[in-house]
Formats: structure tokens, C-alpha cells, sequence
């Protein structure tokens, strides 16, 4: 009988089941990351002019939010209360230190581009947001799938984001050059017939435009699915 | 008395661990990153000529650009009052080496005008013809701006010009990077009014006047652009000795 | 000295942390539904900025940099002890404040450990790095830094109290709107870029 039970939980806990699938696709829709917990949004604005400088920054908060809450779970019985906080601060500021290096020495000139907002990552309350609701209270495996689903359902804002910001603002995607007033571009806005009354928009390329174009998201957001709408 | 025992041993073992973990990445990969800051900054200092390379600066690998740097490009530093400094001069200014590309041109930004060095690149392009480039630095509206010129062999008509900065506004003044057009603009200008004086390029607000001696402003980001005016307005009367002593 | 009140003017209006690059926009935007609350969270950033922000400055030029006292560079540390001192500060001014001012501690307590993953401090300690601000200058921009963001937080706590009162769409009602609103006084204090301070 206990041997069943013990050999029941040791499955549980490394298989995938549907338990599992939900801890990595609730945070792509119920409990996203940006839209409804409204955490890390401060790197969400920034990075998000350029699309190659999100998908960048997306890969690496998926990774620190992975394994912050890999080695946290793992550790969690073993940290003592008094510095929790700032045992979780170390573990997520290696993290990213380890990122930061890693982008250094293999992507030079995109750490050049992203500069102060790689150290950011450490404050992105997601990070740390999914160590204390998540990380102290579970083990390492089911950590890791929460981390790597909150890592995604942020970086899939990120990228939105970022597509709309760079195709409206500077007409292309990824530096792939859709839409512009010369013959570089897919479409070429001075010769072409019906794409004629084409202009990038600037603004697009501005910081506030990325609170609008969350807000909006999060409009469109609420209003598809009905019970995140705020009643207060 | 336990517990601060226990706290004390946990938070030492992970400084430990942690600390030692980063300065072996860091130590392991320094090499790469030395090698990416060189060639960043070569890259940076070519982008003036992007037109006369053999192929687009993106394609090209870090070797290539090494090579063309030792084998096309000639690095002399210059002072304000048209001599070339010898290596030692260049040396006993600081910044460990006695090459132009060595030249902190933020410090030397701090300096009057007359006391500063001035790094001066001669590149020998695969057409036969040589080009110059010079390094000028000034303030934007937030933060410092910097670009590369690139003259013809006639030492006043500029073959290309590429700029970058520290924090413009994405979309304003950080236009001056983005946009291409901006610097394309640049190409065919002179730094030399008509009177045969070295004044610099004018970035007009409303668009050139004489497109021969200014370019089109950027919307939105006078201050920024006035900035690059003055920016090279200041770099050409630093460069201006010794251009004209190499004309005659 | 006109210098560096220069400085502050312009870290707090015209770079504004929370305005113009967005910073410590989580709390920002969760603890601004009214301006009570908003009041005592902007005290407690302005403190901790301007407190962190010296300390982290001579951690940086005297441990870290190769010409500090150690003569190596030990830039990879920067990020772990910046959020460290943070972090230890946010404790030590919470145990502070706790013993000394009761009263003052019931109205912030609950905002102070907020602050340690406040975007707005760490990415002033990184902005002072980059800035190469002096000692002098990194004290005034740490403090006019956090009062900038004081009167952010401030500002856009008063304008979502009254638009509880409008026709907002309902998808749209709270997270939403703070967005828009925050997007919109972003594009107002867009307008103070360049103002040129030397010219008073």
C-alpha cells in the first residue's frame, strides 16, 4: 500500500500530465504574465521597438525565469528565512549576470543595443513574482515548467508588441524591410499604386507608444475572455 | 546562536560558489569579448566608408575586418595643430597603445579644442583611391553623440559619414543611427564653403537649402541634429591644419 | 552647485524615470489607484534612491573599477551587489523607520519591501554607471530621480481616482486605462525634452 503511494507520487512528479500542461499553458491566456498580472513591464517598453531586440530579450527572461525557479525550489527547504530575499535576489542576479556575459562574448552588438535593460531583468517582478508565489511552495521539476511557462506567456506580449511597434513604426519586421519610401523595401511606397498613401509612423517608435499598444492589448484581451474583465 | 551559524554558512557557501562560478565565465570568456570590442569599434570606424568595402559590413566576418584594418588602413594621430604625433607622444597620453583607434575621444572631448588628438585613418581602397576618415564627437540632447566622416582623396568631399550615440530618443534624435537616408545624405557634401574655408556640413532644419554644403534635418529632433553640426564643425576646425597641409 | 540643481530639474522632469523611460512601471501601475497609497510609495522610492544610489557609487568606483582598490576589474559583480545593497538598504531603512518613527512606518511599511524590486532604483544605479555621474552628481540625480517619479505616481493616482467616475469601456476599466493614461502623460512630458536648463 505505501509502496504504491510513493511510487505513485515519484510518476506524478516528473510526468507530464494534464497538471502539468496547464502550468505551462495558463500563463499564455488566464494568467499572463503582462496583461493580467501586470508584472515586468518595465523591460516590456523598452525593448520593444525592434523585433529582433525582443525575441532576444524574451529568450533570455525564459531563461532566467527557468532556472531562477529550478535552483529556488531546489534550495527552498535550505534557505534560511532571514535572508530570502536576498538569496533569491542572488541566485536571479547570476542568473542574468551569466546572460549578460554569454551575450557579450556570442551577440556583441545586440548587448550593445540592449544595454542597462539586461541588468533590469533581475527587477522584472516576474522573476522574482513566480519565485515567491511559486518556487518556495513547489519542487524543482514543476518549478522549472512554471518558469518556462511565464517566461513564454511575457515573451509572446514582448513579441506582439514588438511586431506592431516595428511594422508600423519603421515598416519592417526582424530587419526585414516590408513596407518604405525606397526601392530596399518589399514594397516600395513611391512607386507602388495602392500602397502610395503609406508612411511609417513615428510615434510608433517613441516609449509611450508601447503603453498603448499594451493597454490596447489588454482591451482586446478582456474583452475576448470575459471573467478577467475588472469589475472594481 | 544556531541559526546566525546556519545563516552565516549558507550565505558564505553561496558567495562562494556564485563568485567563483562568474569570475571563471567571465575570465573564460574575455578573450571573445576583447575581440568583439575590437572589432566593434573597427566596424564602427568603417561604417564612414560602408560604399568602398568590397561587401556589405553585416556579411563580413570578424577576420575579414581584421584584415582589412591591418592590411588597408593606415592610423596616424594627429593634433589640433596639423603635426602627426610620434608614438610616444600618443603613448604618454594614456590609453594604453600609440594607435589612433586607442584614442578616447570622450577624454578628449573634455580638453580645449586646441590640446586635443585627433585620430586620422588612411584607407587604401581595392579601387585604387585613397580615402581618409576622421573621428568627430560631440552632444546631443541627451547624451554624447559621436560619428565617423569619410573624405575623398580631394580631402574635402565627404564619400560617407556614419554616427551613433549614447541615449537619444528611439525615433527622434536616435534617427541619426536608424536612419540610413539621413547619412546617405551626407555623401557628396563638402566640408569646404566657397570660399575655400573648412566649415563643416550643415544639417538644415526644413530641409537643405544648397545640398552641397548642408543635408536634411530629421523631424522632431532639432537639437539632436544641431548637435551634429556642431559636432563637426568643431572636429573639422580640429582636423583642418592638417587637412590642409596634406592638400598642399 | 547651479550645476547640480540642474541636474535634479532635469532628472526629475525632463528625464523622468517612470515617464520618459518607464521604469518601476510594476509597482507604478499596481499601487496608483489612489493617491494616499501613491503618496506614501513615491516617499519611500525618493528615499531609497537617494540613499542607494551614493552607496552604489563608491561600490562601483572604488570596488569594482580597475583604478578602485583592488586594481582588477570586477565588473561581473556589479549587477549581484548593486541589488544586494538594495536590497540590504530596503531592510535596514524598513528596521530604521520601524524604531525610530512608528507612525511613519505604518504609513510606508508595507510599500518598503515593495521597492527592492522597484525597476526605478536598480535602473538608476545602472543609468549612474553609464552616465559616469561623479559622487556629487550621482547623490542629485538619485534624489531628483526619485522625486520624478514621486510626482508621477502621484499625477496619474489622482487621474485614475477621477476616471472611476467615466464611461470607460468595461474591457478596458482599471489595468487598462492606467496604461493609456500613463502612455498619454508619457507624450505630455515628451514636450519638456530639450528644454535647456543653462539658459535660467
Amino acid at each position: 500500500m505505501a509502496d504504491t503511494i510513493v511510487a505513485e507520487k515519484k510518476e506524478a512528479s516528473f510526468s507530464f500530465g494534464k497538471k502539468e500542461r496547464k502550468l505551462l499553458s495558463d500563463p499564455l491566456n488566464d494568467n499572463n504574465p503582462i496583461t493580467v498580472q501586470v508584472l515586468g513591464i518595465c523591460s516590456a517598453l523598452a525593448v520593444t521597438t525592434l523585433f529582433n531586440k525582443a525575441l532576444v530579450m524574451s529568450i533570455a527572461v525564459v531563461f532566467v525565469t527557468m532556472f531562477a525557479s529550478f535552483f529556488t525550489s531546489l534550495l527552498r527547504n535550505s534557505i534560511p528565512k532571514q535572508v530570502r530575499m536576498i538569496v533569491q535576489l542572488v541566485i536571479i542576479a547570476f542568473l542574468v549576470t551569466v546572460v549578460e556575459l554569454t551575450l557579450k562574448a556570442f551577440a556583441y552588438p545586440m548587448y550593445k543595443d540592449l544595454s542597462v535593460f539586461i541588468g533590469l531583468i533581475i527587477t522584472n517582478c516576474i522573476v522574482m513574482g513566480r519565485l515567491e508565489a511559486f518556487a518556495m511552495a513547489n519542487t524543482p521539476y514543476k518549478s522549472l515548467l512554471d518558469g518556462i511557462g511565464n517566461g513564454i506567456g511575457y515573451g509572446v506580449i514582448l513579441l506582439i508588441v514588438a511586431a506592431i511597434r516595428e511594422i508600423f513604426g519603421k515598416g519592417s519586421i526582424g530587419g526585414i524591410k516590408l513596407i518604405g519610401p525606397s526601392n530596399e523595401f518589399l514594397i516600395d511606397t513611391t512607386t507602388s499604386s495602392i500602397f502610395g498613401w503609406y508612411e511609417p509612423n513615428n510615434l510608433m517608435v517613441l516609449f509611450p507608444s508601447a503603453m498603448f499598444v499594451i493597454g490596447a492589448l489588454i482591451w482586446a484581451h478582456r474583452a475576448w475572455n470575459k471573467k478577467l474583465v475588472d469589475i472594481s | 546562536m544556531h541559526s546566525t551559524n546556519k545563516v552565516l554558512f549558507f550565505v558564505l557557501a553561496m558567495t562562494t560558489i556564485v563568485a567563483l562560478v562568474l569570475s571563471s565565465l567571465f575570465y573564460g570568456l574575455q578573450g571573445r569579448v576583447k575581440i568583439n570590442e575590437e572589432v566593434y569599434n573597427k566596424k564602427a570606424t568603417l561604417s564612414a566608408i560602408q560604399t568602398k568595402l568590397p561587401k556589405s559590413l553585416d556579411e563580413m566576418t570578424n577576420e575579414e575586418i581584421l584584415e582589412i584594418f591591418n592590411n588597408q588602413i593606415t592610423q596616424i594621430v594627429i593634433d589640433s595643430k596639423g603635426n602627426e604625433m610620434k608614438p610616444a607622444e600618443v603613448e604618454a597620453l594614456g590609453y594604453g597603445g600609440d594607435t589612433a583607434e586607442k584614442l578616447d575621444m570622450s577624454k578628449e572631448k573634455k580638453k580645449p579644442l586646441e590640446n586635443r588628438a585627433w585620430p586620422f585613418y588612411k584607407y587604401a581602397a581595392d579601387d585604387g583611391q585613397n580615402y581618409y576618415i576622421l573621428a568627430v564627437r560631440g552632444n546631443g540632447l541627451w547624451d554624447e553623440i559621436w560619428g565617423y566622416l569619410a573624405l575623398e582623396s580631394d580631402l574635402k568631399t565627404i564619400a560617407g559619414a556614419s554616427f551613433d550615440h549614447k541615449g537619444e530618443t528611439p525615433g527622434l534624435g536616435a534617427e541619426i543611427k536608424d536612419n540610413k537616408q539621413f547619412q546617405k545624405n551626407f555623401i557628396g557634401t563638402q566640408i569646404m564653403d566657397a570660399n575655400g574655408d573648412y566649415a563643416g556640413v550643415l544639417v538644415r532644419k526644413g530641409g537643405a537649402k544648397n545640398k552641397k554644403y548642408e543635408v536634411d534635418g530629421i523631424t522632431g529632433a532639432t537639437i539632436t541634429a544641431d548637435g551634429v553640426t556642431d559636432m563637426i564643425a568643431d572636429g573639422i576646425k580640429g582636423y583642418a591644419p592638417y587637412l590642409s597641409g596634406l592638400t598642399n | 552647485m547651479a550645476d547640480l540643481a540642474n541636474l535634479f530639474i532635469k532628472s526629475a522632469f525632463i528625464e523622468n524615470l517612470a515617464l520618459s523611460y518607464f521604469l518601476g512601471m510594476c509597482s507604478f501601475l499596481a499601487v496608483s489607484k489612489s493617491v494616499k497609497t501613491a503618496f506614501g510609495l513615491g516617499l519611500a522610492v525618493i528615499f531609497v534612491l537617494g540613499i542607494t544610489m551614493p552607496i552604489n557609487w563608491m561600490i562601483n568606483t572604488y570596488l569594482l573599477s580597475e583604478t578602485g582598490i583592488f586594481g582588477q576589474d570586477f565588473t561581473f559583480l556589479r549587477l549581484i551587489l548593486f541589488i544586494a545593497v538594495i536590497a540590504s538598504m530596503v531592510q535596514l531603512v524598513e528596521m530604521v523607520v520601524e524604531k525610530f518613527s512608528p507612525s511613519l512606518y505604518n504609513s510606508l511599511g508595507i510599500f518598503l519591501p515593495l521597492i527592492t524590486v522597484n525597476c526605478a532604483i536598480l535602473g538608476g544605479s545602472l543609468f549612474m554607471v553609464s552616465k559616469e555621474y561623479n559622487f556629487a552628481e550621482s547623490v542629485s540625480f538619485g534624489l531628483g530621480g526619485g522625486f520624478g517619479w514621486f510626482v508621477a505616481i502621484v499625477a496619474i493616482a489622482a487621474i485614475r481616482e477621477k476616471i472611476k467616475y467615466s464611461h470607460v469601456p468595461p474591457a478596458l476599466r482599471g489595468l487598462g486605462m492606467a496604461f493609456m493614461l500613463t502612455g498619454l502623460m508619457g507624450l505630455a512630458f515628451m514636450g519638456l525634452m530639450g528644454i535647456d536648463l543653462g539658459a535660467f
